[in-house]
């Protein structure tokens, strides 16, 4: 299955074996599949949009002008695709040790608050050391929210796909009474429960400067977002580590058989995923909003599986796929604005996107290269 | 803080009101899995289901038509979930994740469109209540023994277990996989389209954006808290429709000085879910082949 798309889940021990194998950089080698999908959801789009009376080729026209029309929208794509390049990372590093990691919204919203919740509590700190302290404090909280299914998965063979679905509501009831009535609650200003503005310390500057691109709000987080990919692209085919990984990915038992302990592996790397997507949290208080509020994450974690799948697990692909996210993210406000069509289109899309990657067998049809024989997805729970 | 605030009669029509639509998913839910096939679109399902059926409902100015229209959105969108696992095995839980984004941005659409900003028109239909219940949350009880007797009672009910136990045997027996599935699935469809019926044309009376919250989430929540018996998805919703009323009725109340915490009242199903399957809470096993596709020998 050297050209296989990347499946979605993997085994538990001893399941099957899934069929995430592609080298590092397939995405920039055979990018026919990822490209074929996002066609084929444009037209199948196309022919929503025109069905319902509106004209496709201005809804699109409006779509890209919105997302890339001037430098300040280019800077805005930007800005949308940061956190979907981190939180892409996130699912993408659990795929390719066969896990389907549903919780990066989760993760994201917990490494939110904790970064939050530092940034504002030890305000008055200098940057040089709020801001490592507020990094960490995302990327921990991520972490540990991301290790509690990978843990239940390794002792008690439980499903990560249903624990992180479940976590993922966990966290948001567990944030409205942080900002509604409990010990985050600050006075608001936005007419949704949020907490205090973090300290100045904590904020991620404004990389352009205003004579360049007016208002940009591109911030440091980008370098963030670069560091991580380079990250997971170290981690993953420069460190022993990740070999084991990989290896647990392709296959539990083989692993086993090779002295890998697939089930210690599968609850470190949750946590490694709950990393990437901490950051992004901490990434969108310190670069974006300086506070935590009520509906604070606009699906980020879960767009991240169709970034992940569309970026076929490499560093660049997801790099690629976030961009293009961003671009809908972005264009689609705009596009609402400018041309009155819903700005819902892409989210239309996106779905069009993700459901043509799991009919990856049609996409081989039209590819031709027809295949057959996906592995199963694993047995839920 | 109240007894009447815990165990009063609004608090328990409360739980009645709001179990409803969790246990129509979750029978939806029961049945597909016991299939062998993981339906996490039923929260898109129930979502088309809502919205559809005002649409429906306020066009025609009928909520019988209301009703059948969101029982036939919500097992159209499980069609296509079950094409995409049964026929091309695809990923279950990506076209599950697809369909629910898909629902979620078609009806957001279609919405705008249609009402623009103003929202859905106030005018529609209601559904006809029985002992101050909508007659749909009494329809989701009856449906409860019926489809304990079907799976556990009939030959069809038998079948459809084989199917998700045991699919290659089933087959040799000349039970038909792929059609049982099929079968199985747009019936769980029809189901979570009937909640969302209920939710927006007997509690709501309207349709927002995204209305059904997670719903359908919590009906999967309670197939397997209920470990995947109607029965146990009943009490299952049952108790997470108890926790949902709760955290209304303890709005503002105190113990001592400090303000009960209802928002985490919120977090119950999800929790008790995760203690269920970790085997902290009794032991929740799905169906043998849940959520593997089927695929005939000699392929």
């Amino acid at each position: 299955m050297s050209g296989g798309a990347p499946t979605a889940t993997g085994p538990g021990p001893g399941g099957p074996a899934p069929s995430v194998r592609q080298p590092a950089m397939q995405w920039a080698t055979g990018p026919a599949v990822p490209v074929i999908s996002v066609i084929v959801a444009l037209l199948l789009g196309a022919v929503f949009v025109a069905a319902t009376g509106n004209d496709p080729i201005a809804a699109y026209a409006a779509l890209a002008r919105g997302a890339f029309g001037t430098p300040y929208d280019i800077t805005e794509t930007l800005v949308s695709a940061i956190p979907l390049v981190l939180t892409g990372l996130s699912v993408a590093v659990a795929f390719r040790t066969g896990l389907f990691n549903i919780g990066a919204e989760g993760q994201l919203l917990v490494g939110a608050l904790a970064a939050g919740a530092v940034g504002a509590r030890f305000a008055e700190l200098p940057g040089p050391l709020l801001m490592p302290l507020v990094i960490l404090a995302g990327i921990l909280a991520g972490a540990g929210y991301g290790a509690i299914a990978g843990v239940l998965k390794a002792a008690r063979g439980v499903n990560e796909v249903i624990t992180t679905i479940m976590l993922n509501y966990i966290v948001v009831f567990v944030m409205h009474w942080l900002l509604q009535s409990g010990p985050m609650t600050a006075p608001s200003a936005l007419g949704t429960p949020a907490s205090a503005r973090i300290g100045d310390g904590a904020i991620l500057p404004v990389i352009l400067p205003n004579e360049l691109v007016p208002l940009s709000r591109l911030h440091a987080g980008i370098l963030l977002a670069a560091l991580a990919v380079a990250v997971f692209w170290f981690l993953l085919w420069r460190t022993s580590l990740g070999y084991e990984l990989r290896a647990v990915g392709l296959g539990a038992r083989a692993a086993a058989q090779a002295g890998i302990d697939p089930a210690r592996r599968m609850a470190l790397v949750m946590a490694i995923a709950g990393a990437f997507a901490g950051l992004a949290g901490m990434i969108q208080v310190s670069g974006v909003f300086q506070r935590v509020f009520d509906g604070f994450s606009s699906g980020y974690g879960f767009d991240a599986i169709a970034v992940a799948l569309l970026g076929k697990n490499s560093p660049l692909g997801i790099v690629a796929a976030a961009l293009l996210f961003g671009a809908f993210a972005h264009g689609g406000a705009i596009m609402q604005s400018n041309a009155g069509i819903s700005s819902h289109l892409v989210s239309i899309i996106q779905a069009l996107v993700l459901f043509v990657i799991a009919a990856e067998a049609i996409v081989r049809g039209i590819a031709g290269r027809s295949r057959r024989g996906r592995k199963p997805v694993e047995a839920i729970a | 803080m109240t007894v009447d605030m815990v165990i009063g009669a609004s608090v328990l029509a409360a739980t009645l009101r709001l179990a409803a639509p969790i246990l129509l998913a979750a029978l939806g839910g029961v049945i597909s899995e016991r299939a062998g096939v993981v339906n996490i679109a039923l929260e898109g399902s129930m979502l088309v289901g809502a919205f559809v059926g005002i649409v429906a409902a306020e066009q025609t100015d009928s909520i019988v038509i209301g009703v059948a229209a969101a029982i036939i959105a919500g097992t159209l969108l499980a069609g296509i979930h079950a094409i995409a696992a049964i026929h091309w095995r695809s990923d279950q839980i990506v076209s599950g994740m697809a369909l629910n984004i898909l629902a979620l941005g078609l009806t957001s659409y279609l919405n705008f469109q249609l009402y623009g900003t103003t929202g859905t028109p106030a005018d529609v239909p209601d559904l006809p209540t029985v002992a101050d219940q909508s007659i749909l949350v009494w329809v989701s009880l009856a449906l409860v023994p019926l489809t304990h007797l079907f799976l556990f009672g009939t030959v069809s009910g038998l079948r459809l277990r084989a199917v998700g136990e045991h699919p290659r045997a089933a087959e040799t027996v000349g039970i038909g996989v792929r059609r049982v599935r099929y079968a199985a699935v747009l019936a769980s469809g029809a189901l979570a389209g009937l909640g969302g019926a209920y939710l927006s044309l007997s509690v709501a009376h309207s349709f927002t954006d995204g209305m059904t919250a997670g719903r359908g989430f919590i009906g999967l929540a309670a197939v397997i808290f209920g470990k995947w018996s109607p029965i146990g998805a009943l009490v299952a919703a049952l108790l997470f429709g108890y926790g949902n009323a709760l955290s209304t009725s303890l709005q503002g109340a105190t113990i001592g000085d400090t303000r009960v915490p209802v928002q985490l009242l919120g977090t119950l199903p999800y929790l008790l879910t995760i203690l269920a399957v970790a085997g902290f809470v009794g032991r929740s096993r799905p169906p043998a082949a849940d959520g593997v596709p089927y695929e005939k020998e000699g392929h």
